[in-house]
């Protein structure tokens, strides 16, 4: 940690905290079940996507991608691809318009954002099996598509370092995870392991996750002149992909617009600045056209990396009645050189449990593969796959039940960063869940419950993905009418945002919900942080927040020239707003409507622009949400088909801002969970580094008939630290559920599985 | 200053389609019925076009890509056909279509249903229960739980929410799209419940050089004797596949669903025949006396929206060593018809697969129709895959066992997919059971059997060790299932 960060974060724990929102317990729509706000225009087909625009005179790119992991292009042919027809340019190294290589993500200074900081078509060097070496550029997609297929590739191929297992002894430790020390220790955690009376000590396996967002990725880009870029994109943050074009461009960020209004799912797997987006940009330069890029399915899949693959050791020492005196967790993942990612798997680890003497730790090893990312949960996913099934295995050999484990465990402050937590009640989660799921009923003994050729179980597991908060802005513009229009940059994949802030803004301003307008997904609007890491509906509630506050002061700044105004003499702290207008909050019946006052001050409408504060409250404090997976498993004792038959979740995730479409963000992180545990897995070719199944034929997503009955309970308790008490709930559902999934298949079968997906081969 | 977008540009699509034209004599008939309205199919269109590209470039966007290979419905529309003497509404994938497939007939994308200003039911239900997230699959999941809503004989209660196991969706978990199907009632007596009192349009003969759609058997057998580069299409759910992932070019397509002989569902005392181009959803409305274990293959085969147009013969004739046709037909004793330019004949199925991919059709030569000899005898199927459902079998297994006097095995068929380069019998163990008693004992010494001849192979669905394992004990458990049902 730099000198700035301890005086930042000391400074940080003095502070005082801000009272809690007064919204929390004035809030109306808030809360509500309420109707997503894009319904109608989603179901009638009406909701426009990247790839369903069309500027004039378009034309179509498709990129050639590599069929060796690492080395160079000898000799590229284009020639048949150029005299196909409707061809308008092929694009190599040798024409590509020469660009600022991107540069990764960096957490301290989170503006720009690329996976990968290799140059983009700059030279002719491979470095993963399915790198774009060209790319063609053609009057229709087919064309491209098929002058592409006729380009010729012959390679000086280097041996790649593409296999895990062959090369898993030369990991490194990396300098930071996120910006985090990759390892921690408290006290000798080896020496407490080897004295425990009771131990376990396991290797956990997670192999490569792709996010198979139903829509692939898309770009379409056009310039104006040499120096003005419009570019939609399928992505997650239209900001941090303005920002990032503008440094690869070399182009003023005022130059570029961003415009993503509806994306089909990202999972992090649209945050990554992947080069569709610089291709078909630079094509555009080219050709002097608007182009499109639409990735095949396989093209996701080749250009644009997933989940890393992982092992991880859990090693829990533990006194007889269930206190941990060891809890080691050690993480190594892959990442290419030019991705520097190491998934975060050893987070949870960090903030969840009570031990006398602790260490994680985090290594890579760097393969030439494509640039490893973000997925739903990042680290949290299979890290708590790792030490909650650790945990369970520690409640076995103790022969306690694994809840009452987790009482045992729940630690009063948080154990590495030595802060107080601003709301943590896992416990009651455990505890309501498991009065809901009939938990009692759960027989201790593997293999006890069956029915017919069925063997059935139960599992619990702990959900946690921290409550994350980035600084961002808003605009409010009030019109003379009395609506308002809320802006920020914000993109909607789906999470509900839209909606959320909608609810927000009509309750923050007093006014009822069809007179507020959310507008985002366009990086013309106030600055927004990426819709990634569960923060943007945190962030933007703040901003708003914020903002809706300056805006009532200038309001009331221009209420109080009139010396007649029943809000004489009032300060900011006496208001409240609601009804469409500031009241005081002693005497309900003195104040005046927004439209009255701006019609007294002549105004046609007020807007203000504002940002929200440092989030200190995130170094003061240990802030997460958390959970308790409940399930039921169901294992064929013939065929080791494993069939989840039911799911409880129970969350503490704050004040739920609309359970309806929170519902629909949990049950769909525990439907991904279930893919993680059961189906999802990438294969790559331990020789060529290829991913085998490009495909959703080959990587199976769970289907409809995969689904068992979800429910969903939350705590509803709010965060005094955030608005509205609220947590981000994007991540956290898929949090666990590997870990509870394997749980009841030990319970079911007596069989423990430590190496994901749980295929039928591995309960033979 | 407020900002407005006044860059956002609408979309006005004019996107050209590729070239290889269809150039057809008359070009009348490449016309088709799109939400109500005639539209052309351009004559400079090439037949490998999906219909899926069709419509998003006339700027009918509401079906989508997600996979262009069937997996994922976000390309679902639907179409007027007849079922059984019935009009229904079927949902398919309009990324496997060839346009020149939907020549003649009657297309519904989304875009229709709410063209009066309000939603549809099944879209209102959709927004009820919150039904979207993202919203990229939810056209598709509504236009086939559309053809749900109307499917006739359904009723007035829910829908059911198996009619959309075709879709995928990555956000939603699924829950609330079950819960806007279980939500819906009877249809509306609305235009589109009136459609369905007429006839569905007929599948009409087209001609050309690059696309025919012969209406009889012999003008069928002369394209493929003349033409070389001839390739028979009859659902494409498999070319619509190799199409659109593997950038095959077919020069010349030749659909065979306007033959009337390769749609004929035929019962007799003696056996039963059905059409090489019936699609298997016509076969489970046509085939009234089938046995349950039919009705488990199928709902276990891909999705609904696929088997609204893969057909039996397409399944046969492609020689998928994983393919679920051929174990379930092997083990009724299936026969296939063979037409040719010399006339029929007819190969008894096990004899049909010579080896990877390579079966007994020889050039220019169609697969007109399957008999199963009668009586039906016992049968079950099972199906290992890594998803429950929509996924090829890791392995695939038929069984049939008839018993005599005393429990003697008078007849087995042990039928296996994916335990070698093509679909087999396992005659080794059926000689072993077949007159034996069928007990433990018997099973056993078939095990050791199947273990000694089959020879699968490894990849990422199985390792062979797994694959012989499961032929084996799916056998036992083939057993255990019969004592328990006798006792
Ligand atoms: C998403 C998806 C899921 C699938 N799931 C399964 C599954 O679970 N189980 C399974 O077995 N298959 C599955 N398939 C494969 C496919 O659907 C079947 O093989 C189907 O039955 C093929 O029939 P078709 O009519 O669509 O064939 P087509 O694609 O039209 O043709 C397939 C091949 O057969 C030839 N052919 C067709 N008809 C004839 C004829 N009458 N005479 C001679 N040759 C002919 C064609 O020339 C072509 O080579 C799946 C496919 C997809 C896309
Ligand atoms: S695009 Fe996925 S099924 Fe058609
Ligand atoms: S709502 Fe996103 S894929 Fe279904």
């Amino acid at each position: 940690m730099s000198i700035m960060q301890t005086l930042v974060q000391t400074a940080a724990r003095f502070k005082p905290d801000a009272d809690p929102d007064p919204l929390i317990a004035s809030k109306k729509y808030v809360g509500r079940a309420l109707d997503r706000v894009d319904g109608r225009l989603k179901v009638t087909g009406g909701a426009r996507f990247t790839a369903e625009y069309a500027p004039d005179d378009m034309v179509y790119a498709a990129p050639v991608f590599s069929t060796i992991a690492k080395g160079k292009v000898r000799r590229l042919d284009t020639a048949a691809a150029e005299s196909s027809p409707g061809v308008i340019a092929v694009i190599t190294p040798k024409n590509m318009p020469r660009l600022v290589t991107p540069s990764l993500t960096d957490f301290a200074k989170l503006d720009k954002i690329a996976a990968s900081n290799l140059p983009v078509l700059q030279d002719d060097s491979v470095h993963w099996n399915g790198q774009v070496i060209a790319v063609v550029i053609a009057e229709t997609h087919e064309q491209a598509q098929e002058a592409a297929a006729r380009v010729r590739a012959d390679y000086d191929a280097d041996e790649g370092m593409v296999s895990f297992e062959r090369n898993k002894d030369k990991a490194i430790m990396p300098k930071d995870v996120l910006g985090e020390p990759p390892e921690i220790k408290i006290g000798d955690a080896e020496k407490n392991l080897k004295s425990a009376p009771v131990q376990v000590d396991a290797t956990y396996r997670s192999p490569y996750y792709n996010h198979s967002a139903i829509e692939p990725h898309a770009t379409i880009a056009y310039w104006e002149g040499d120096d003005r870029l419009y570019v939609f994109d399928s992505t997650q943050w239209v900001e941090g992909y303005r920002n990032s074009l503008a440094h690869v461009f070399a182009l003023n960020r005022e130059n570029i617009r961003v415009m993503a209004p509806f994306v089909g799912g990202g999972f992090g797997g649209k945050a990554g600045f992947w080069w569709n987006t610089i291709l078909c940009a630079a094509a555009a330069k080219m050709v002097g056209r608007p182009v499109k890029l639409a990735l095949s399915r396989e093209g996701v899949f080749r250009i644009v990396g997933g989940r890393t693959v992982a092992e991880q050791r859990v090693a829990l020492g533990a006194t007889r009645e269930g206190k941990l005196t060891a809890l080691i967790h050690t993480g190594l993942t892959v990442t290419p050189d030019h991705a520097r990612y190491a998934e975060q798997c050893t987070f949870p680890t960090r903030h969840l449990y009570a031990t006398e003497a602790l260490h994680v730790a985090q290594y890579v090893v760097n393969l030439d593969m494509v640039a490893n990312t973000w997925m739903r949960a990042p680290g949290e996913s299979i890290g708590t796959f790792a030490v909650e099934s650790a945990l369970d295995e520690l409640a076995v050999e103790l022969r306690m039940d694994p809840i009452e484990l987790r009482r045992k465990v729940e630690p009063a402050r948080d154990p590495t960063k030595d802060t107080e937590f601003s709301s943590r009640n896992l416990i009651e989660a455990y505890e309501r869940g498991a009065a809901e799921f009939n938990w009692s009923s759960r027989n201790l003994q593997p293999r006890s419950r069956r029915d017919g050729a069925w063997l059935v179980g139960h599992g619990v597991a702990t959900a946690y993905y921290p409550a994350l908060r980035f600084p961002g802005g808003a605009r409010v513009r009030l019109e003379a009418d009395g609506t308002a229009i809320v802006q920020a940059a914000a993109n909607e994949m789906g999470m509900g945002v839209a909606t959320g802030q909608l609810q927000h803004a009509a309750d923050r301003l007093g006014l009822p919900l069809h007179c507020v307008e959310f507008d985002y997904g366009d990086s013309h609007l106030p600055t927004s942080p990426m819709a990634g890491g569960s923060c943007q509906t945190l962030s933007i509630l703040a901003a708003t927040r914020a903002t809706v506050e300056k805006l009532h002061r200038e309001l009331l700044k221009l209420e109080q020239k009139d010396s007649a105004s029943p809000l004489k003499g009032a300060k900011y702290e006496d208001l409240v707003a609601r009804d469409n207008g500031l009241f005081l909050a002693s005497e309900p019946s003195r104040g005046v409507s927004y439209v009255e006052i701006l019609r007294k001050a002549g105004k046609p409408y007020l807007e203000v622009e504002g940002v929200s504060s440092a989030p200190m409250e995130m170094m003061k404090y240990s802030m997460a949400s958390y959970g308790a997976q409940f399930c039921e498993v169901r294992v064929n004792e013939t065929t080791g088909e494993v069939r989840v038959a039911r799911w409880l979740g129970s969350f503490d995730c704050g004040t739920v801002l609309n359970p309806k479409t929170a519902m629909s963000q949990l049950r769909g992180g525990i439907v991904m969970g279930i893919g993680m545990a059961l189906t999802e897995e990438m294969l790559v070719d331990g020789r060529s580094g290829r991913i085998m199944n490009r495909s959703l034929a080959g990587y199976h997503v769970p289907v409809n008939l995969d689904v068992p009955r979800i429910d969903v309970l939350f705590n509803d308790i709010p965060d005094p630290q955030t608005a509205l008490g609220a947590h981000g709930i994007g991540e956290i559902g898929i949090t666990g559920v590997a870990a509870a999934i394997a749980n009841a298949v030990y319970n079911a079968t007596g069989k423990r599985v430590r190496d994901l997906p749980i295929t039928l081969d591995k309960l033979l | 200053m407020l900002y407005t977008c006044p860059n956002r540009p609408k979309c006005h699509v004019s996107r050209p389609l590729n070239a290889m034209p269809i150039s057809i004599s008359d070009p009348a008939t490449l016309v088709f019925q799109l939400n109500g309205e005639a539209v052309s199919i351009p004559a400079s269109c090439s037949p490998q076009t999906t219909l899926l590209d069709f419509l998003r470039a006339r700027g009918l966007t509401g079906a989508k890509e997600g996979c262009a290979e069937g997996e994922c419905g976000a390309c679902t529309v639907v179409m007027v056909r007849d079922l059984d003497g019935r009009t229904v509404y079927r949902p398919v994938n309009s990324c496997l279509m060839f346009l020149p497939m939907a020549a003649g007939q009657e297309v519904y994308t989304v875009e229709a249903l709410a063209a009066s200003g309000s939603l549809h039911p099944v879209q209102q239900s959709m927004v009820d229960h919150g039904g979207s997230q993202c919203g990229y699959c939810t056209p598709g999941f509504v236009m086939s739980l559309f053809a749900e809503h109307y499917r006739p004989g359904r009723g007035d209660g829910a829908c059911d929410p198996h009619s959309m196991g075709g879709n995928l969706c990555r956000c939603t978990g699924y829950r609330p799209i079950r819960d806007a199907a279980l939500a819906l009632t009877a249809a509306p007596p609305d235009a589109f419940s009136r459609r369905l009192d007429a006839p569905a349009p007929p599948i009409t003969a087209i001609a050309s050089a690059h696309f025919s759609r012969p209406a009889t058997l012999d003008d069928c057998l002369a394209i493929l004797a003349r033409d070389p580069d001839a390739r028979i299409v009859s659902g494409g759910t498999d070319l619509g596949v190799e199409s659109n992932l593997l950038g095959r070019a077919f020069p010349h397509l030749v659909s065979v669903e306007a033959i009337p002989d390769l749609r004929i569902f035929h019962e007799t005392a003696r056996e039963i025949e059905i059409g090489a181009a019936l699609t298997l959803s016509e076969i489970e409305a046509a085939w009234k006396t089938a046995p349950a274990a039919f009705t488990e293959w199928l709902d276990l085969f891909a999705s609904p929206l696929i088997r609204n147009r893969a057909t039996l013969g397409g399944n046969l004739a492609t020689a998928s060593p994983i393919g679920d046709g051929a174990p379930f037909l092997l083990a009724l004793d299936a026969a296939v018809r063979i037409a040719g330019a010399s006339g029929t004949r007819t190969v008894p199925l096990h004899e049909f697969f010579l080896d990877y991919r390579k079966t007994a059709l020889a050039r220019a030569e169609i697969l007109v129709s399957i008999v199963i000899p009668k009586p039906v005898p016992p049968i079950v199927f099972y199906k290992v895959a890594k998803r429950r459902l929509d996924d090829i079998s890791t392995i695939a297994a038929a069984f049939s066992i008839t018993l005599g006097a005393a429990s003697r095995v008078t007849a087995a068929r042990l039928a296996y997919g994916g335990v070698a380069p093509v679909p087999l019998r396992c005659i080794q163990a059926e000689d072993i059971l077949t007159g034996s008693t069928w007990n433990r004992r018997a099973v056993q010494q078939a095990c050791a059997a199947i273990a000694a001849t089959l020879r699968p192979i490894s990849d990422h669905r199985g390792s062979a060790e797994y694959r012989l394992a499961l032929a084996q004990s799916l056998l036992e458990k083939f057993f255990y299932e019969c004592s328990e049902a006798a006792e």
